[in-house]
């Protein structure tokens, strides 16, 4: 009786003592900066129908970086707001017709902690003009992911 | 003649010394009795598990298998044995012991409500007849610790814990183990719903519960695939007295979301018939919160008199249970709808954020979009036959569970705007017959063998796609054997062999997504798949009952098939933000465990303790990915090797006559071995938590009865040991107060429950919430009263 309560009093110890011993995991969400030179496009920018832009954002993150998406989908809705703290002027609530979307994924080199990311985005003539959302995701190889949401204006060039 | 008298002196003398050694000798072997004998129903059907008490001795026991009790060793005088079995009267019988003695026991059965020292012993009880981890609670459990949902009302418990979906609805969790990997059964039937939902509650009336058996282990063994992590079991076992009708109304009222419900029992039993019915009402307003803002990364939602809008519901359930009890055979019949319709947090659904037209603050009472409405159906069925030692139950069940669930009609990706707000339709029947039969050998030996046969078909809807149409159809055989080999220690053994096959259908999408090179087309997001599964599942345990110590041990095998989600789900899921991609080439999920368990049961305290190792060698979770697909992020199910252990401590002690506390705590440590998460915990851990209780019941005469004030204090430690996308949840302290109390009116005894939970309206962040993820804290203060009026034979 004394020696199974004994065995179980080791169990329970060497487990505890098993409990602490934690191995190294990745707790770090990669971070997206757009206070590089150049970055683009920032929260309340217009972008012009039938040009293009050039996307630039950097990416850090404490072991190694994964991947990054763009998301382009109109607001013309009002749905949300963009996850910067400054809000921007917005036309009114309308209706989409032809608006413009764009979905893309992109790999980042293997083993970097630092990424400038660039791509050219061609906005077509015949799209809606109004309020966008360029939603931005990233990352890290661990699968933990951060975003930014980016509110925007396509319009016509004057 | 002299010499006669002095020789028949002589002879008396002798034959005096005789009769005199003879006796202290037999006094000094037999000066300790043995009292046995049987419990059994008012039909002689032995009752398994029946607590006997001897009141003077402070020794107690419980039935076998065959209803025999015995007691060893005890003094002559006279003794009071108290025998009380669930759902039956209580027995009080006074026995003077010169000799052993044998006893034979028969309880009525009663519809009246159990004490709650009754339901302690044969909660005791149960404890020491199962190897594995179990807690026994009944209705008055629930009264007293009513919350908004069955499980959160049980989370209670140690090693309970609930998922919660707002304040009234919650899916069980046991030793940090949920969705499929828990088994809810109700009189032997396996609910069956869409468990793989994290916003989908379970739909069973919390009102209807007579008992509850919480096994926590995995206990494939007896309730098949699935049953990994632990069973709910619940039982509607009670029947009327003889020739008796009553019933009973029970109110509820709750001031953080203004809920108001109202459930009505009734019952009527002539001599061998009986019914019994209810009809349960409840309705509720979108429940507070200890914040007047909710921040989520940039986005910012003030919210109107600290209400999480669009929270509301309403539920509506009802059932109605016929029976026959015979002398050799009994059944029953019953029938239960269950119906909810209940709405998300209006400003993020999921991690969706949207702002909306909807005026959501014109009403805190309306459901709008988003919301989820649920029909539950069940038709069981359970009958038992007893011919001799033999006992015979078939249970039949047919369930049908439709779940549809409303949002706006708001273009996603590449999808258009879709025509109406209907989002995802399921619509499960299932059909189970179980057979079990139950002999004894040789006194010493309890078989239990039997048969499970389970189908589904589950058909899809809506305009959003994540799981695809399945059926499954799975057959289970076991063989379980019980070995007393002394009233001390006992063994079980049993093995099982399940097979099953799941089909799912081939989906593509109702809209066109753009190819880069060719024609745009009509995405096919699964395809046609059959799989069919065997495993083998089995436990061993021993159990070494002392009289004040009870010592268990169980190692087992438990396992699960993978759900129609795991394998073949493939699309965008935009309550998360994620592509949600199933793996066809899943393996069955496996569990071996080793539990063990030590009770203490001294004169003014009892303690336990019932540590676990558990590994996984294919443990099944969604793995996020570097990786995007549709600009979203990827997310695998996998499988990898899991290491969990744990356990939970109780300890209750009574100093004084009135005054009684307790301790409870529960940890649980995960770790993945293998795989992209190696290191990392398992999905929804829940954090170490401790619960410290004070019970003041005074004696109190008159009107008033059982008076009880209480406090606890629910102690949450941080969970820092997480998992992508978890965040880390800080701890927290949460003091609720409760009083209760009974009034006798008439021959009846009204019992009034007041729980003020969240005494200081803390803000705190529940780990396993659904709202956890978009940074929406736990209930505000909430002050519940329940009073339940009984009425007729009663």
């Amino acid at each position: 009786m004394k020696k199974v309560i004994h065995a179980i009093g080791v169990i329970i110890t060497a487990l505890l003592l098993f409990s602490c011993s934690d191995t190294v995991k990745d707790e770090e969400v990669p971070v997206i900066d757009m206070s590089v030179t150049d970055a683009f496009p920032q929260n309340c920018v217009t972008v012009y129908r039938g040009e293009s832009f050039t996307f630039k954002a950097r990416f850090t993150d404490n072991i190694e970086l994964g991947s990054y998406s763009i998301e382009m989908h109109n607001n013309f809705d009002h749905h949300t707001h963009s996850t910067s703290v400054t809000e921007c002027d917005m036309e009114n609530i309308k209706s989409a017709v032809n608006p413009f979307l764009f979905l893309s994924q992109y790999t980042i080199p293997a083993g970097l902690t630092e990424y400038v990311a660039t791509t050219t985005i061609d906005i077509p003539a015949g799209v809606d003009t109004g309020d966008y959302h360029f939603m931005l995701r990233v990352t890290d190889q661990s699968g933990w992911q951060t975003f930014e949401g980016i509110s925007l204006k396509i319009a016509d060039r004057k | 003649m002299q010499k006669m008298q002095s020789v028949n002196i002589h002879l008396i003398k002798v034959l005096l010394l005789i009769v005199v050694l003879y006796t202290t000798t037999t006094t000094h072997a037999q000066s300790r009795y043995s009292l046995t004998g049987t419990v059994t129903d008012e039909y002689n059907h032995p009752l398994n598990g029946a607590a006997v008490v001897l009141e003077n001795g402070k020794t107690g026991t419980a039935t076998d298998r065959k209803g025999n009790f015995r007691f060893y060793n005890l003094e002559a005088g006279s003794y009071v044995v108290n025998i009380s079995f669930l759902g039956y009267k209580n027995e009080k019988d006074t026995v003077y012991l010169n000799q052993n003695k044998v006893l034979s026991i028969s309880l009525t059965s009663a519809n009246k409500e159990l004490t709650e020292v009754t339901v302690m012993q044969s909660a005791m009880n149960r404890k020491s007849e199962n190897p594995l981890a179990t807690e026994l609670v009944n209705s008055a459990f629930v009264r007293e610790h009513l919350s908004g949902s069955l499980m959160q009302t049980l989370s209670r418990l140690p090693g309970v814990s609930s998922m919660d979906i707002g304040a009234g609805q919650s899916k069980p969790v046991i030793r940090g183990l949920g969705f499929n990997r828990v088994v809810v059964a109700e009189n032997g039937i396996k609910h069956e719903a869409q468990e793989w939902g994290a916003d989908h509650g379970l739909e069973i009336d919390q009102f209807t519960v007579e008992r509850v058996e919480v096994i926590k282990g995995p206990a494939s063994l007896m309730y098949g695939a699935n049953a990994i992590g632990g069973v709910i079991d619940l039982k509607q076992i009670s029947t009327p007295a003889k020739k008796s009708a009553g019933g009973s109304v029970l109110l509820n009222a709750q001031t953080n979301n203004n809920l108001y419900g109202a459930s009505a029992k009734l019952f009527k039993r002539n001599n061998h018939f009986y019914f019994k019915t209810h009809i349960t009402y409840t309705d509720y307003s979108d429940y507070r919160v200890p914040t007047d803002s909710i921040s989520y990364m940039t986005y910012y939602f003030k919210l109107k008199n600290n209400r999480l809008r669009n929270t509301a519901g309403r539920d509506r359930n009802g059932s109605l249970i016929l029976g026959y009890l015979g002398n050799q055979v009994s059944t029953h019949l019953s029938i239960s709808d269950n119906f909810s319709k209940s709405g998300f947090f209006a400003n993020a659904h999921g991690l969706e954020i949207r702002n909306s037209t909807i005026d959501y603050d014109k009403s805190n009472r309306d459901i709008d979009l988003p919301s989820q409405q649920v029909n539950h159906l069940k038709i069981l069925s359970n009958t038992s036959w007893m011919i001799t030692d033999y006992k015979l139950n078939i249970d039949l069940g047919y369930q049908n569970n439709y779940r549809q669930e409303f949002s706006e009609a708001v273009a996603h990706g590449y999808m258009p705007v879709p025509k109406d707000s209907l989002e995802r339709l399921y619509n499960k029947n299932t059909l189970t017959a179980n057979v079990k039969l139950e002999f004894p050998i040789h006194n010493k030996h309890q078989f239990t063998t039997g048969l499970n046969f389970e189908s589904q078909n589950n058909s899809t809807g809506g305009w959003g796609f994540i799981l695809p149409a399945f059926s499954t159809n799975t057959s289970g055989v076991f063989i379980h054997d019980n070995i007393r080999f002394s009233e001390v220690w006992s063994v079980n053994a049993g093995l099982r062999y399940d097979l099953g096959n799941i089909h799912t259908d081939a989906y593509y999408d109702w809209y066109l997504t753009p190819q880069d090179n060719s024609q745009d087309t009509y995405m096919q997001r699964a395809s046609e798949l059959k799989r069919s599964f065997g495993s083998f599942s089995w436990g061993v345990g021993a159990i070494r009952k002392g009289e004040n110590t009870v010592l268990k041990m169980n190692i087992g095998k438990s396992f699960r098939t993978p759900t129609a989600k795991e394998l073949s789900s493939n699309g965008i899921n935009y309550h998360m933000y994620r592509f949600e991609k199933g793996d066809t080439t899943l393996r069955a999920e496996e569990s071996y465990q080793l539990d063990l368990g030590l009770i203490l049961k001294r004169k003014n305290w009892n303690a336990e303790i019932t540590p676990f190792v558990n590994y996984f060698p294919n443990y099944i979770y969604l793995n996020p990915t570097s990786d995007y697909y549709e600009a979203q992020q990827v997310y695998y199910y996998s499988q990898s090797q899991v290491f969990r252990t744990g356990g939970e401590l109780l300890i209750n002690y009574n100093p004084v006559k009135h005054l009684s506390f307790s301790v409870d705590a529960e940890y649980i440590y995960s770790v993945q071995l293998s795989g992209a998460k190696k290191g990392y915990t398992i999905p929804f851990s829940p954090p170490l938590t401790s619960n410290i209780g004070f019970k003041y019941s005074p004696d109190t005469k008159g009107i008033f009865n059982k008076t009880e004030i209480g406090i606890d204090l629910k102690l949450v430690a941080d969970q820092n040991n997480r998992v992508p996308p978890e965040k880390k949840t800080a701890g927290y302290s949460l003091i609720s107060v409760s009083a209760g109390t009974t009034l006798k009116i008439g021959k009846h005894m009204a019992e009034l429950n007041l729980q003020l939970n969240n005494a200081l309206n803390t803000r705190y962040y529940d780990h396993t919430s659904f709202y956890r993820l978009i940074e929406v804290p736990g209930q505000g203060r909430n002050l519940i009263l329940t009073v339940q009026v009984p009425f007729g034979d009663i």
